[in-house]
């Protein structure tokens, strides 16, 4: 039985520009004893993850829903004392990103590492101390740190010392977010070594929160692939990181740097989406170098795209001349040609160019038709729905494996 | 300066106990001090040696009047004769500013009781000063003044055997008399200064004030009771007053300013800490409250302090002032009422919206602190040091307010405070020059301010030394 398992959560905030869908819909489940890493770009809902799991929630939470399975019990339908009192820290405890900060200046470290005792538990203070000098010896650290301030310990002792306090109320599982991102690299795997210990002697169950796809592959069992909210890829280490099926994961493994390869580093073109306003299909597919027919290109995006061959320097003078371009729902498009020649022509000459570029300028494989009407073509692009996370222990969201006919 | 500051309020109630302080508006237990008398090393400025205040203490005790009484019976008639005597040396450079006689006298229900006084000079003169009767039976004193014009006859007995005397030794004659101190229906208009010629070389100079020479050498009083009954006494104690006394002189109620000085450290110390310490702590708190719990809260806080900045605190302190008399604790309650939420709750507020968004906040309330435990534990000691800067930059204010309403007249009318004296020293005029203070009072306004400012001077510098250390940007090195 897993000791979490995660069912459809959703996390959305409300902004000004309309609601952000931080967390969109992800699911996973965690053995006992088995490290999950959840690796993205920034602001690709990582952190909302954990904090949607811990239920940290700003005040701007518009939608807050799924299924949180801690231990057999749905912690979802817990009220706030009750979720306090199992969950946070009993049950599940974080080590936050950016230890220096996670640390109150004002209080010693042994204080700091007994706070959350202290609050749970009744222990008087004596007892509390003794206590946090223990998970203080458990990370290395040695009995007289606990009267020293934060400000005296260097960023791997104060990192440490976060992951003591995450430890006291000895939880089932550990989320840590970004453990080691303000580190140097000796003391990021110092701080593994001492994460992989631990979850041996503590029987730990971790989720792990990285950009790194370095040290993902140095703790996790399992590895989630985040891209805009959601999960597109989630199975085994030893699989994704060897052979991804999803076209994201393999462009985000082409891009971490080789010791001894003479390829550059690829790269992802463009931006991650705006999750105000998340495209439609396959949220990758605007990125992606294999999308086709399948992945959801939208009116808008299409014309956006052709906008953007009207001034490339390869495609300028081969674009079909263009006087409007008006998208007409989600899936329909009316062009205006410029007045020389009609309409048939230009239809014509749209359409060998769409065959010509399709293989270079992927967005143009998702146009279904061309249709020359009394003064427009309209273009009808094919329709199309997310992509299901299919496969067993191995699951990934894209149409080139749910195949392209389903 | 504030270490010095805390000895002194400390040392004040061993110096001047506060029974000192609750006689300070008992004009009875200040009879033995001179009236507007300058500080004692003041005269190293005049370069002469200045009067201080001679006693001579009642019969019975050390060093008092010697006494004589005799009663006789003659043809069924009870006669009693008491006969007091004293004397002291006189060495200054200046005359007394005042010599009284006070008597305490038993006598029946016989009116002719007689008080006959002289007073004998160092050149072998004797002056029949005057006579009196007696007003009050003992345990009340009797006072005659020997020397300023007072309501009650017996100065103008002086003047006059003063006059019979001087005219007798040829220095003067009546008309001469009557030319320099004219009397319009009886009444002196320019009277004479009487201690200049009882206590001046006897030749024409005596007449002027300005120009009598000091005859140095023992005075005397003699003083004789005379009574009619049996059990009829009467015994005596002269003050001669001096000109300077103490550290810091005498108000015009012959009060020790000094005493008044020193209670007045502990009293503005008490006033100002406890005034700053407890309404900047309230406002600190609020001002917490309201910035990490947001919404309503911070909005009534905020709204209420807003209304609070506007009401101006002194002037209604003066209409309560007016209306209720209050005293300095009441003062201060009323003081830290109005001071329940102000400018400190809007300082603090805003350091509380950037805490607040800091990391370890969010750790805090991950492991599941309460928002109560985490204002009081993790917001408010990140706000403390802000806090205790502002505190004593604060007492400085409240200082200044007591002494403000003190000057006023409004304070606490039993406290012998700083605001206290030099609402007196303008009442009597102090700062103006006159006659008989060409330089004014200046000791009865100089050393009060002075001690308001180096209170509050002490406090500014604590202030900043507190804002050196907890900013970092105007640390040094």
């Amino acid at each position: 039985m897993p000791v979490l398992d995660i069912k459809n959560l959703i996390l959305w905030y409300r902004t000004r520009k309309g609601p952000v869908h931080a967390v969109d819909d992800i699911s996973f489940a965690l053995e006992p004893g088995q490290t999950i890493a959840l690796v993205g770009e920034s602001g690709s809902g990582k952190t909302s993850t954990a904090n949607a799991i811990l239920r940290l929630l700003p005040k701007n939470v518009l939608r807050y829903e799924g299924k949180v399975v801690f231990d057999g019990q749905d912690v979802m339908e817990f009220d706030t004392e009750e979720f306090r009192k199992v969950v946070r820290w009993r049950g599940i405890s974080m080590v936050f990103q950016g230890a220096m900060n996670s640390l109150n200046p004002t209080i010693r470290v042994g204080g700091q590492v007994a706070e959350p005792l202290m609050v749970h538990y009744d222990v008087d203070r004596d007892e509390a101390a003794d206590q946090a000098i223990e998970a203080l010896g458990k990370v290395g650290l040695s009995a007289d740190t606990a009267r020293r301030f934060p400000f005296e310990l260097s960023g791997g002792m104060k990192q440490r010392v976060v992951i003591a306090m995450a430890l006291i109320l000895k939880p089932k599982v550990v989320i840590l977010d970004e453990p080691t991102s303000a580190l140097d690299v000796m003391t990021q795997t110092n701080i593994i070594n001492l994460l992989k210990e631990l979850k041996n002697t503590e029987h730990l169950s971790y989720i792990f929160i990285t950009h790194d796809l370095g040290l993902a592959s140095e703790l996790a069992d399992l590895v989630g692939i985040v891209y805009a909210g959601q999960l597109v890829e989630v199975g085994p280490a030893e699989g994704v990181f060897v052979k991804p099926k999803h076209p994201y994961t393999g462009k985000l493994l082409a891009s971490v740097p080789r010791l001894r390869s003479e390829a550059a580093p690829d790269f992802i073109p463009g931006a991650p989406p705006d999750l105000t306003d998340p495209p439609p299909g396959c949220r990758f597919h605007l990125r992606c170098p294999v999308s086709f027919e399948k992945c959801g290109w939208s009116a808008p995006e299409f014309i956006e795209q052709v906008r953007l061959l009207q001034i490339l320097e390869e495609t300028k003078n081969t674009v079909p001349a263009i006087e409007a371009m008006t998208a007409k729902g989600a899936q329909n498009l009316l062009i205006k040609p410029v007045a020389n020649g009609t309409v048939a022509e230009f239809a014509q000459r749209l359409t060998s160019f769409i065959a010509q570029n399709q293989e270079t300028y992927r967005f143009l494989k998702s146009v279904e038709s061309v249709q020359a009407k009394t003064k427009v073509v309209e273009v009808k692009l094919y329709e199309s729905t997310p992509p299901p996370l299919l496969g067993g222990d191995w699951r990934a969201s894209c149409w080139l494996l749910a195949g392209a006919g389903s | 300066m504030l270490g010095f500051l805390i000895l002194l309020a400390v040392l004040v109630p061993i110096f001047a106990p506060y029974n000192v302080v609750q006689s300070w508006n008992d004009p009875g237990a200040w009879t033995n001090n001179p009236k507007l008398a300058a500080p004692e090393w003041s005269e190293v400025f005049t370069g002469k040696h200045l009067p201080r205040t001679a006693l001579m203490p009642y019969n019975g005790e050390p060093g008092g009047f010697d006494k004589v009484r005799i009663s006789f019976n003659v043809s069924n008639q009870v006669y009693t004769t008491v006969v007091l005597r004293s004397s002291f040396s006189f060495q200054a450079d200046a005359f007394p500013s005042e010599i009284k006689m006070f008597m305490t006298t038993v006598f029946g229900n016989v009116t002719g009781t007689q008080i006959k006084v002289f007073w004998g000079r160092p050149d072998g003169q004797e002056i029949h000063i005057f006579d009196a009767n007696p007003s009050v039976r003992a345990p009340y004193e009797n006072t005659f003044s020997l020397t300023g014009p007072t309501i009650k006859d017996p100065s103008y007995a002086v003047y006059n055997s003063i006059r019979d005397w001087l005219i007798l030794k040829n220095v003067t004659s009546e008309t001469e008399w009557d030319a320099l101190f004219p009397r319009i229906g009886g009444i002196y208009q320019n009277p004479p200064k009487a201690q200049t010629m009882l206590m001046g070389k006897l030749d024409h100079s005596i007449l002027d004030p300005q120009t009598s020479e000091v005859l140095k050498g023992n005075y005397s009083f003699r003083i004789e009771f005379n009574g009619f009954t049996a059990t009829d006494d009467a015994n005596a104690r002269a003050v001669v007053y001096g000109t300077v006394f103490g550290l810091a002189g005498t108000d015009f109620e012959g009060r020790d300013l000094l005493v008044a000085l020193l209670w007045g450290a502990p009293v503005a110390l008490a006033f100002g800490i406890a005034g700053a310490l407890a309404s900047v702590l309230i406002q600190t708190i609020l001002g917490a409250i309201s910035g990490w719990y947001g919404g309503l809260i911070d909005e009534f806080v905020q709204r209420t302090a807003d209304f609070y900045l506007i009401i101006p605190t002194l002037p209604i302190l003066i209409l309560l002032g007016i209306l209720y008399h209050l005293g300095i604790v009441l003062i201060l309650i009323v003081l830290v009422v109005f001071g329940i939420v102000g400018a400190t709750t809007k300082v603090v507020r805003s350091i509380v919206l950037q805490v607040k968004e800091e990391q370890f906040i969010e750790a805090a309330r991950s492991y599941g602190a309460s928002r109560g435990r985490i204002l009081f534990r993790y917001i408010l000691p990140r706000v403390m040091p802000y806090t205790f800067a502002l505190i004593a930059l604060t007492v400085p204010a409240f200082i200044f307010l007591e002494a403000s309403l003190s000057f006023l007249g409004l304070g606490d009318p039993m406290l012998p405070t700083w605001g206290h004296i030099l609402g007196d020293a303008y009442g009597q005029s102090a700062l103006f020059a006159s006659r008989a203070f060409p330089n004014g009072m200046w000791w009865w306004v100089f050393f009060p301010a002075a001690g308001i400012i180096f209170t509050t001077v002490a406090f500014a510098l604590l202030g900043y030394a507190f804002d050196k250390v907890l900013n970092p940007r105007l640390r040094e090195q």
